[in-house]
This record gives structure tokens, C-alpha cells and sequence, in this order.
């Protein structure tokens, strides 16, 4: 293990749980390249091929990024093999390879920490709207079934910070199921269960159901077709995530939270939006939903202070003006044994410090020889 | 622009359109049709459809100065390439190549007017002449105009009154043709109709498809598919799918200021109407042995793209598509930065003008297009054709550039394989008037025969 790297997780996480200070975002982000392109030698190929290395770059905005697709091809990691006890996979179609960001306790534990602080921060800072034990309903495959999810390594954690015990208790809270197929899908029968039970009295404590859009489109038809509307107790919350990758219809987003609201009763200033992908270690979301003042038409996303984000010109690959549309790029500093620059394949428009997210940039993959260095 | 209100296209952006207002329009068009077209001889068709041609290619000709003035905002090209691409297309409608057409289509240029013969009929005591559909729809793809004017073209020489669906945002370039010929005749621009609307409008659709005797679609495979089944069935329905082209170089050619002329060809069209037509190469395949290697080939077809960017640039992008661009940039980056003999890409700098990315992986490759080529080494043409297997029975043009000694046989392999257009490398983008799109009869299709036998 690397020493070096490991007492920058140490001191990451340290920083993250006391309250990052946005000061030092400039200073962690320049050490850990520093430590990335001494240790990650697939990154390093990538920073040298662009003439960039810690001696040439004095920003945090300079730092090379790595596309998404690189993480298919190519191991950007500085575990070496035998450290490696977790991996998280994009979720792609099939046929195709899918990213592979590893992990092991270090940098799990970084990615906990991150996390967790965000969420708690996006979900409960706001004392008027304390949440006093809420009950999870978490739309999708239980992790020992999903190993490879980080969303579902997100959800799990989150899971026992709320004091959830054993994985057999958390078959009553993860209520998706792999199909033959080996897609997601739902358990009807026990959702229908528990948010019927939710629903009998207003006086009951407040439910967070968290899914991914397709796993909602999936529990919302099936609750139209039986004719089924819920209302959940108040202070309930939704948070939803991720596209639809061919797994049900897609509904433009404003359909969607309508549709959220229609069957389970949530209101839209309730509903709440995740960014995220298997190649970060940090989320952002699309308000501090404590607020119910945020412009609700127009919510950006936001990451953590401890992760910044950039709408890059696909022409000039300089940051866009604010309302500009762009591709997504993301330094994330829980990104510890990883890459922190990351490309993505997004499109958003700048606002602010915070974006709008308009989705996929149309693209099909191009083919080509394997880049596995292993 | 100041054009009358001739068409629906020429509606203001907020005017919509209903079934009821298309059920009109047909039944005018069927009745001008009667009464303006029906009696024309194709002489006189002939003249006026060369002759407005002609007028595209003068400088001061009204519509094509405000197809180049507005071309850049509403084509999405710049001027200079949409100067080039409109060029290229008007040439070939002349008189003569219009004579060819009908010849080659129906063995005599009268047939379309009254019983004829050819020699070999004249033989068997025959004669025949075809008659055309009354009315025909045409449902034109957005990505470049060539397919939709080509289809005002033959839908006036074969004496069908018309209605043109156009592509959301692609209405542009057909309305400014149909403008021109309103005005060289008003009587067969009343046989006319040009009109926009994002596909998939079912109401609008299948009130125009009830009237029509003929639909001709381009698209792709799953819009063709889905047109197909909400045609009646007594409809003849022409789809014209989704097609891929590439180019393939011998080594033989590639020397001295010969080998330099081919890489100017490759970046003619690639330049041409910013790739992306069917006809457009996704790839160019370079056959090494002579003095410009296949990587080199890569690197002379950069820096010609740089010189065609001065004199013919691309033009601006909507972001998605630019961000298409950027995100495979990226991939071929990260590749080279770690195999560099094997994956080589130059690239425009501070923008996403042009892109040549040189692969010794084989395999075809689909381009993402606006001028973003692939260049491959292959030992031979079999190479070739196994390497693009996966695209096989879906490629229209392969523009070849090879000695004149071997064309012949290597025309004849890519036919056997399933090509449907070979022309030399550079002239990917100019069909002949005459040529069989998807290697089906130019107009044989629309047209129905009558035989008279003695």
C-alpha cells in the first residue's frame, strides 16, 4: 500500500467529516495529482502524452482529466491487483465492457465518508424539517446481489448509517431483484407491502424512497395499471437517479416527478435529484431540498466542496460561459486511488457553480483493440 | 426572407398545421396536377428543369444568394461548402444528362409521352410507354438536401404532382428550390408542396399517406420500418434506409504528385456537404507499398483538412454534435498515449473542425461525421471487404483510387460483395443524375408500363 497515499485518504477524510474548507480545495487537489501521476502509471501515459506533469501545472483547473471511456481500457487505479477488494462497474448496455473503478478499504472508506457527509447535509441540515426515523424503501437489487454497484454500495451505506443491521433485515428495505436476464427489476409485491403500510396514517414516520428513474418508471406503471395511488406521510422524500439505459420508456424529467407525485403523494419540492456515476466518489444533487425557497423550475446541481465541477466547450475545451451548455467535467478528491479529473460524456449548462444537467451526449462507442494492461 | 407564401413551409413558425388543412392541399395539388402538368411533354419539362438549374449556378441568381446568405443560420453549412454542394448538384441537371436519365431508364426519352420503341422492340413488332403516379409523397431525411431535390426533379419529370415532407429544421433548401421553379413556371410549382414537421406525427402523416399513389422515404432502417406499416397497402412505398460508404487507395497510386492529388480527393469528400450523407466515407482504406505509407496517407490528409478549413470551413455545431466529436477524440487520445503505433489522431486545434484518426485495427469503423475521418492500413481489397463485414449489404458508395488496369476487377469484387456504387475517390458526394440510389432503377420504380403488342 501506498503510504503516501494512504495518509492523503487519512487526511481527506479527516477534513471531509470536520467540515471542508473550500480554501483548501487548491492545495489537496495539487498533492494529489502529484501523488496520482507518481503512482498511477496509466494516468501518468495520459498527463505525459499532453505534455502536462505536477511541475507544469499550478491550478487545480489545469489538471489533466480522463475520459469515462479511458476507465474501460484501461486500469486507472493505483491499487496494484492484490489490493483490490472492490470494483464498481458503469451499468452500460450489454455487450459492452463496462468501466472498472477499484477500491479497497481505504478507499471505500473515503468513499463512505464522502458520501454520506453530502447527502446527510442535502437531506437533514434543515432543523424545520427534521426527519426522525425515516423508514428507507430502496428500489433496487439488495449489494450481495449487485457487488459491482457503487450506487447500490451508496444506498447500503447510507442504509446502515441509519442503523441497519444484518443483510437478511435488508431484504425488507431493498426491493429490487435481478431478472434472468440479469437486469433490475422490482419486487412488486413487497414495495406494494411496505408502502401500503406506509400510507395508513399521517402520523407514521416519514419514508425515503431512493431508485433509479427506470426502477421508478417501473413502480409508477405498475401502480397506474392496478389503478394504486399512495400518500406518503409527510416529509417523505424521493431521490432519483441515473437514465433510463433502455430499461423502461423515458419520461422527460418534469413527467417523471409528476408521476412521483401523482402515485405516492411526494411533492415535487420533495423529490430530489442525484448525480452520479461509478467513476466517482462523490455525488452532487440537484438542491438542498431543506430549502423549500429554491426556484424549483430551475434547480442545479451541486457537488460536495471537496468536488468541483466544470461545462467545458467541446470545441475549445475551455470552460463555458455561465448558461452555456457544455460537457461535465469533475475534480473529485474522494477519487483518492483512482483519477480525480474526470471527463465525462454529459452535456450540461453551466450555472453558476452548480449545473443543469441535459443528459448523454449522443454517442456510439467506437470499437477497437483492448488496452488492458493487466 | 422575403418569398411569397406559395408553400406551407413558407408559413410563419407558429402556423400548425391539421390533417383537414393536408387533405386540402393534396386534393389542389391532384387537381393543378390535371390541369398544369399532366399535358406537358417532357421536352418542355425537360427545358424548364435545366433551366432553373442553370440559374442555381449564377452568381446573381436570387435563390441561391439567399440559400448561401441564410444557408449558414438554417443549413447548419458554412457558405462555402453549401456554394460547393449546391454546385455539384445543379451541374448535373442539365438537358443532356436528363436525356440519359430517360434512356437509360426507359430505352427511349419519349416514353413518358407515347408509345415508343427501341431498336430490339422495333424487332418484335413492340411498343410501350409508362405512366407515373398521380400523386407522390416524399418524406426527405434532415441531414443534407441532395435526396429531397433530387426528388422534385423526377417527380416533375414524371408529371406527379408532389408533396414534400421535410425533416424538422430541414425545409430550407427545398422551399428555396421550389421557390425557383414557381417562378421560372408557375403551373408546375402549383403541382408542388413543401412542408415541415417533425417526424413521427401520425394524424398529419397518414392523411397525406391516404392520398398518395407513391411515397419514397429516406431515413433510418427503423423510421423506414415504421412508415412502411402505416402505408396502405395499394401505395407503392420506396424506402431508401440508412447507407455507409468508405474509400479504398492502392499503394500503386500513392506516389508523387499523383499520391498528393488522391489525398486532396479523400479531403474533397470528406469536406463535401461535412460528410454527412450516405455517401460520405466513414473510413479510407490505404493499401501500403507505395511512397505515402498509410499513417503518412493519415497525416497529408490532415493537413490538407486544415487548408480546406480555411477555404471551406465546417462551420458551427450544436453543442451535442461537437461534444460527439470531442468525447471520441478522447478515447483516441487515451489509445495513443499508450499504443502509439497502433492509433495515431491529429486533430483541429481549439475546435472541433476536423479529425483524422489513423488505426492499424482493421476492422470498419462508423465515423460520428462533420468531417471526423478514419484512416486504416490493409494489405489488400479482400482485407477490405472482410474488415467491414459488420456493415455489409448496408454500403452504397466505396470511391476507389487505384490504376485505371485494375479498377475493372476491383469494381467487379465490390459488386459481388454487395457495393452499389464504385466512383473514383473524390467524387463520393457528385452521383450522376442518372445513378441508382441503393443500386435500384432511377426512376424504374415510380412508374407503371404499358405494352402494345402488333
Amino acid at each position: 500500500m501506498n503510504q503516501q497515499l494512504s495518509s492523503f485518504a487519512a487526511r481527506l477524510r479527516e477534513s471531509i467529516n470536520a467540515g471542508f474548507q473550500n480554501e483548501d480545495f487548491d492545495a489537496f487537489a495539487l498533492e494529489l495529482f502529484a501523488l496520482q501521476f507518481k503512482n498511477n502509471f496509466a494516468y501518468r501515459n495520459i498527463c505525459q502524452a499532453r505534455k502536462l506533469s505536477p511541475e507544469i501545472v499550478e491550478h487545480w483547473s489545469q489538471i489533466p482529466a480522463v475520459p469515462t471511456a479511458a476507465f474501460k481500457e484501461l486500469e486507472l487505479t493505483s491499487l496494484e491487483a492484490q489490493e483490490r477488494t472492490a470494483v464498481f462497474h458503469s451499468s452500460g448496455t450489454t455487450g459492452q465492457k463496462p468501466s472498472r473503478h477499484f477500491h479497497n478499504a481505504e478507499s471505500l472508506a473515503v468513499y463512505e465518508a464522502s458520501l454520506w457527509r453530502w447527502f446527510e447535509q442535502n437531506f437533514f441540515q434543515n432543523p424545520k424539517s427534521k426527519i426522525q426515523n425515516p423508514k428507507l424503501i430502496l428500489l433496487t437489487p439488495p449489494p450481495d446481489l449487485v457487488p459491482h454497484s457503487s450506487l447500490v454500495h451508496m444506498f447500503e451505506t447510507v442504509r446502515q448509517k441509519f442503523g441497519g443491521a444484518s443483510v437478511f433485515a435488508s431484504r425488507t428495505e431493498f426491493l429490487g431483484k435481478l431478472a434472468a436476464d440479469g437486469s433490475w427489476t422490482l419486487d412488486f409485491e413487497a414495495t406494494l407491502a411496505t408502502l401500503s403500510d406506509s400510507s395508513k396514517s399521517k402520523t407514521q414516520n416519514p419514508k425515503l424512497i431512493f431508485g433509479t428513474a427506470f426502477s421508478f418508471v417501473h413502480l409508477l406503471d405498475f401502480l397506474a395499471e392496478n389503478d394504486l395511488r399512495f400518500q406518503l406521510p409527510e416529509n417523505s422524500r424521493v431521490m432519483e437517479t441515473g437514465g433510463y439505459k433502455n430499461r423502461s420508456r423515458s419520461l422527460p424529467k418534469s413527467e417523471l416527478h409528476a408521476f412521483i407525485t401523482e402515485r405516492l403523494g411526494v411533492p415535487r419540492e420533495n423529490i430530489i435529484c442525484e448525480y452520479g456515476m461509478s467513476e466517482l466518489s462523490s455525488q452532487a444533487y440537484d438542491l438542498e431540498i431543506q430549502n423549500p425557497e429554491s426556484r424549483i423550475q430551475n434547480r442545479s446541481f451541486h457537488f460536495p466542496p471537496w468536488a468541483r465541477v466544470q461545462i467545458i466547450s467541446p470545441e475549445t475545451n475551455q470552460e463555458v460561459r455561465d448558461g452555456e451548455t457544455g460537457l461535465i467535467r469533475v475534480f473529485d478528491l474522494a477519487n483518492v486511488f483512482s483519477v480525480a479529473a474526470i471527463q465525462t460524456e454529459d452535456l450540461g449548462v453551466r450555472r453558476g457553480d452548480g449545473f443543469e444537467l441535459i443528459g448523454r451526449a449522443q454517442m456510439v462507442e467506437p470499437r477497437g483493440c483492448s488496452l488492458m494492461t493487466a | 426572407m422575403n418569398l411569397p407564401n406559395y408553400f406551407l413551409a413558407d408559413l410563419p413558425p407558429e402556423a400548425v398545421l391539421s390533417p383537414a388543412m393536408l387533405a386540402e392541399a393534396c386534393q389542389t395539388l391532384k387537381r393543378n396536377r390535371e390541369c398544369y402538368l399532366l399535358s406537358r411533354s417532357t421536352e418542355s419539362l425537360i427545358k424548364v428543369l435545366s433551366d432553373v438549374a442553370d440559374g442555381w449556378l449564377g452568381s446573381e441568381n436570387k435563390f441561391r444568394k439567399l440559400a448561401l446568405e441564410l444557408g449558414p443560420a438554417r443549413a447548419g453549412f458554412s457558405r462555402e461548402t453549401l456554394a460547393r454542394g449546391l454546385d455539384n448538384f445543379f451541374k448535373q441537371i442539365t438537358r443532356e444528362n436528363i436525356h440519359a436519365l430517360l434512356v437509360q431508364e426507359f430505352g427511349d426519352a419519349k416514353r413518358l409521352d407515347a408509345m415508343t420503341m427501341t431498336a430490339a422492340e422495333q424487332k418484335q413488332n413492340r411498343l410501350a410507354m409508362v405512366n407515373t403516379p398521380e400523386f407522390q409523397v416524399h418524406i426527405a431525411a434532415g441531414n443534407i438536401p441532395n435526396p429531397a431535390l433530387t426528388s422534385i426533379v423526377f417527380g416533375l419529370l414524371t408529371r406527379s404532382a408532389q408533396f414534400v415532407k421535410c425533416a424538422s429544421g430541414a425545409s430550407f433548401l427545398p422551399r428555396l428550390f421550389a421557390h425557383s421553379i414557381y417562378e421560372a413556371d408557375g403551373k408546375l410549382g402549383a403541382c408542388l408542396e413543401i412542408a415541415e414537421w417533425r417526424g413521427g406525427n401520425l394524424a398529419l402523416e397518414n392523411a397525406l399517406f391516404a392520398e398518395a399513389d407513391c411515397v419514397t422515404a429516406t431515413g433510418s432502417d427503423e423510421t423506414l420500418d415504421e412508415l412502411r406499416k402505416r402505408v396502405p397497402l395499394r401505395t407503392r412505398f420506396l424506402g431508401h434506409g440508412h447507407r455507409v460508404s468508405f474509400g479504398f487507395v492502392a499503394g500503386e497510386v500513392l506516389y508523387g504528385s499523383r499520391g498528393k492529388k488522391i489525398v486532396a480527393s479523400a479531403a474533397d469528400d470528406v469536406v463535401a456537404w461535412n460528410q454527412l450523407g450516405c455517401l460520405s466515407p466513414h473510413v479510407i482504406y490505404v493499401q501500403p507499398g507505395g511512397e505515402i505509407a498509410p499513417e503518412h496517407f493519415a497525416q497529408l490528409l490532415a493537413e490538407e483538412l486544415e487548408r480546406r478549413e480555411a477555404s471551406e470551413p465546417r462551420g458551427e455545431l450544436p453543442a451535442e454534435h461537437a461534444a460527439a466529436i470531442a468525447l471520441r477524440r478522447n478515447i483516441y487520445e487515451v489509445r495513443a498515449a499508450h499504443l502509439p503505433e497502433t492509433t495515431q489522431h491529429w486533430c483541429s486545434k481549439d475546435s472541433t473542425a476536423w479529425t483524422v484518426i489513423y488505426e492499424a485495427d482493421v476492422r470498419f469503423q462508423l465515423s460520428c461525421l462533420n468531417r471526423f475521418i478514419y484512416v486504416k492500413g490493409v494489405a489488400d481489397l479482400k482485407t477490405v471487404l472482410e474488415s467491414a463485414d459488420s456493415v455489409r449489404g448496408k454500403v452504397s458508395t466505396v470511391g476507389i483510387a487505384a490504376p485505371e488496369e485494375k479498377t475493372n476487377e476491383i469494381a467487379t469484387q465490390l459488386a459481388r460483395w454487395g457495393a452499389t456504387r464504385i466512383c473514383p475517390l473524390g467524387q463520393m458526394q457528385n452521383p450522376p443524375l442518372a445513378w441508382r440510389h441503393d443500386g435500384r432503377p432511377a426512376l424504374g420504380d415510380l412508374v407503371r408500363w404499358t405494352d402494345l403488342e402488333q
